[in-house]
C-alpha cells in the first residue's frame, strides 16, 4: 500500500443503513496524494454509497470523514456530527464526482457548464477560469464544443465534459462513479484514456468500475466492496490476478464469464 | 348608434380587461412560485396550509372570491367600503387564484428535474438558492411553458368574471351595449377582441418555446 503521512481523504469506522439495511458496516479507507484507488464489487455492495457518503451526497450513521486539515464528520459517543456548512463548503471545493450518467446541465453550454461553479462558487476571476476551462476542453479532445449544448454531444464526449467540469474545480481528489456503464465500448475506451491521462499526471482518483482490465491498468491499489464492508485490498494485480478471499475470487469468475 | 362608437367604447373596455389581465401576471407570476416553495416545504405544517390554500383556490368560484375580498373587510374589520374597493379586490382575487393553479404548474416542473441535477449542484458548492435559480429554474420554465400558456389564455377570457362585481372591463360594456342597441354585435366584436389578443398570447408563447428549443434533455 503506498500510504504517506498526510493522506487526501481519510474514512474511519464508516457505517450507513437504510433502515434496517446495513449498507457500509466500518468501512476504512484512505487516499494518498498521486494515489489511484479503483473500488470494485457486486451492485448492492455498498460501492456507490460509499462514493456518495465520500462527497456529502449521504450522511454516515457513524464514522469520522476528513479532507486534509479539515474535519468533515466526526463520531462521539455513538453521535455523528457533521461541520458547519462553511466548513463543508471548503471540503466541497476539495473534491470532484463524475456520475455515471453525467448529470450535465442541460440548458448551459459546454463551456457554462465547466467555468460557472468555480466562477460563482468559488469566485474565482472569469479570465482565470475561462483560461483553464479552455486548457481542459483541449485536453479532453473536446475542442470545438465550446458552445455546443450537452445535448449535440455523444455520451462519451458528455462524460469528458463532466469530467472537465470537474477537473475546473482544482480538486485535490476526484472520484468516478462507474464512469462509463452508460456508454458503449468505443465510447468507454475515450474515457478510459480521459482518465489514464489524468492518472499520469498524478491526479488522485478513487474509481468505482467494472472494468477489469482498466482497474489492473490503471489502478495502485483495489478494493473489493461486498456487503458493506472492504473484502479484500490490495495492489490491482493481486486483487484482480490472484485474489485471496473465496468471495473476491467468486466475483471474479462470474464477471469472467 | 355607428359601429365605430360602440368599437370605440368596447376598447375602453378592453383596456380595463388589460389591465386586469396584466396586473394578475406581475402578481400571480413571482406569487406562484411562493406557493410552489411552500407546497413543497420540509415543514409539514407549511405543507399542510399551502395546500388547503391551493384546494380553496381551485375549488371554488373566482366569482364568489372577488366577493369575498370585496366585503371582507367591511364584514371583518369594518372598513368602509369605497368607489376603489370593488377594482383592488379584482385584482387581489385574480392574482391569489392564478397564483394557486402557476404553483402547481411549477410545482409540477419543478419535480420533474431530475435528482441527479441537484446533486451536481451540491457536489460542486452551490448553495440551495443558488442551485434553484441557476441550475433548476431554467429548465422548469422550459418544462411548463405549454402549461401556462393554457392558463394564460384561460386569464385574458377570465377578465369577464370582474363583471360580475361590477368593474366596467369589455364583457360589461358588451352586455350594457347590448342590451341598450338590441343587437348582438357588441359581443360579436368583444369576441373578435378576446380571439385576436389571444391569437397574440399564443404567438408570443411560441416564439418563446422556440427560443428554448436549443436544448432538450
Amino acid at each position: 500500500m503506498t500510504q504517506t503521512t498526510n493522506p487526501v481523504v481519510t474514512l474511519t469506522g464508516a457505517c450507513k443503513a437504510f433502515g434496517s439495511h446495513q449498507v457500509l458496516l466500518d468501512v476504512s479507507l484512505s487516499v494518498a496524494p498521486g494515489e489511484v484507488v479503483a473500488i470494485i464489487g457486486p451492485s448492492g455492495g455498498g460501492k456507490s454509497t460509499l462514493l456518495r457518503c465520500l462527497t456529502l451526497l449521504e450522511t454516515l450513521d457513524a464514522g469520522t470523514l476528513s479532507y486534509g486539515d479539515l474535519v468533515a464528520a466526526q463520531s462521539n459517543g455513538g453521535r455523528i456530527a457533521y461541520a458547519s456548512t462553511p466548513t463543508l463548503k471548503q471540503v466541497r471545493s476539495r473534491f470532484g464526482l463524475v456520475f455515471q450518467n453525467y448529470n450535465l446541465f442541460p440548458h448551459l453550454t459546454v463551456m457554462q457548464n465547466i467555468t460557472d461553479a468555480p466562477v460563482r462558487v468559488q469566485r474565482r476571476p472569469r479570465d482565470e477560469v475561462e483560461a483553464k476551462a479552455r486548457d481542459l476542453i483541449a485536453e479532453m479532445g473536446l475542442k470545438g464544443c465550446e458552445d455546443k449544448v450537452p445535448c449535440q454531444l455523444s455520451g462519451g464526449q458528455q462524460q469528458r465534459v463532466s469530467i472537465a467540469r470537474a477537473l475546473a474545480m482544482n480538486p485535490e481528489v476526484l472520484y468516478f462513479d462507474e464512469p462509463t456503464s452508460a456508454l458503449d465500448p468505443e465510447l468507454t475506451a475515450e474515457v478510459l484514456r480521459v482518465i489514464k491521462d489524468l492518472a499520469a499526471q498524478n491526479m488522485t482518483m478513487v474509481v468505482v468500475t467494472h472494468e477489469m482490465g482498466f482497474a489492473r491498468e490503471v489502478a495502485q491499489r483495489v478494493i473489493f466492496l461486498d456487503g458493506g464492508t472492504i473484502v479484500e485490498e490490495g495492489p490491482a494485480t493481486q486483487v484482480i490476478d490472484h485474489p485471496r478471499e473465496a468471495r473476491t475470487q467468486a466475483f471474479l469468475s462470474r464477471l469472467a464469464d | 348608434m355607428p359601429i365605430e362608437t360602440m368599437f370605440q367604447m368596447l376598447l375602453e373596455g378592453f383596456l380595463v380587461s388589460l389591465q386586469i389581465f396584466g396586473f394578475t401576471l406581475v402578481g400571480a407570476v413571482p406569487l406562484g412560485v411562493l406557493v410552489a416553495l411552500l407546497r413543497m416545504s420540509r415543514l409539514a405544517p407549511v405543507r399542510l396550509i399551502t395546500r388547503v390554500y391551493i384546494s380553496v383556490m381551485r375549488g371554488t368560484p373566482l366569482m364568489l372570491q372577488m366577493f369575498a375580498i370585496y366585503f371582507a373587510p367591511y364584514y371583518v374589520f369594518g372598513i368602509q367600503l369605497t368607489p376603489d374597493s370593488k377594482w383592488y379586490a379584482t385584482i387581489v382575487a385574480f392574482i391569489v387564484n392564478y397564483a394557486a393553479y402557476f404553483a402547481e404548474i411549477y410545482r409540477s416542473g419543478i419535480q420533474s428535474i431530475p435528482r441527479g441535477q441537484y446533486e451536481a449542484a451540491e457536489v460542486l458548492g452551490y448553495t440551495r438558492v443558488q442551485t434553484f435559480f441557476v441550475i433548476i429554474l431554467p429548465q422548469v420554465v422550459k418544462r411548463i411553458l405549454p402549461a401556462m400558456g393554457n392558463e394564460v389564455i384561460t386569464l385574458v377570457k377570465d377578465t369577464s368574471l370582474a363583471f360580475s362585481i361590477g368593474v366596467a372591463e369589455m364583457f360589461s360594456t358588451a352586455k350594457a351595449l347590448v342590451a341598450s342597441q338590441v343587437s348582438m354585435v357588441p359581443f360579436a366584436i368583444a369576441a373578435a377582441f378576446y380571439w385576436v389578443f389571444n391569437f397574440l398570447v399564443e404567438i408570443i408563447l411560441s416564439a418563446l418555446e422556440k427560443r428554448l428549443a436549443y436544448y432538450h434533455d
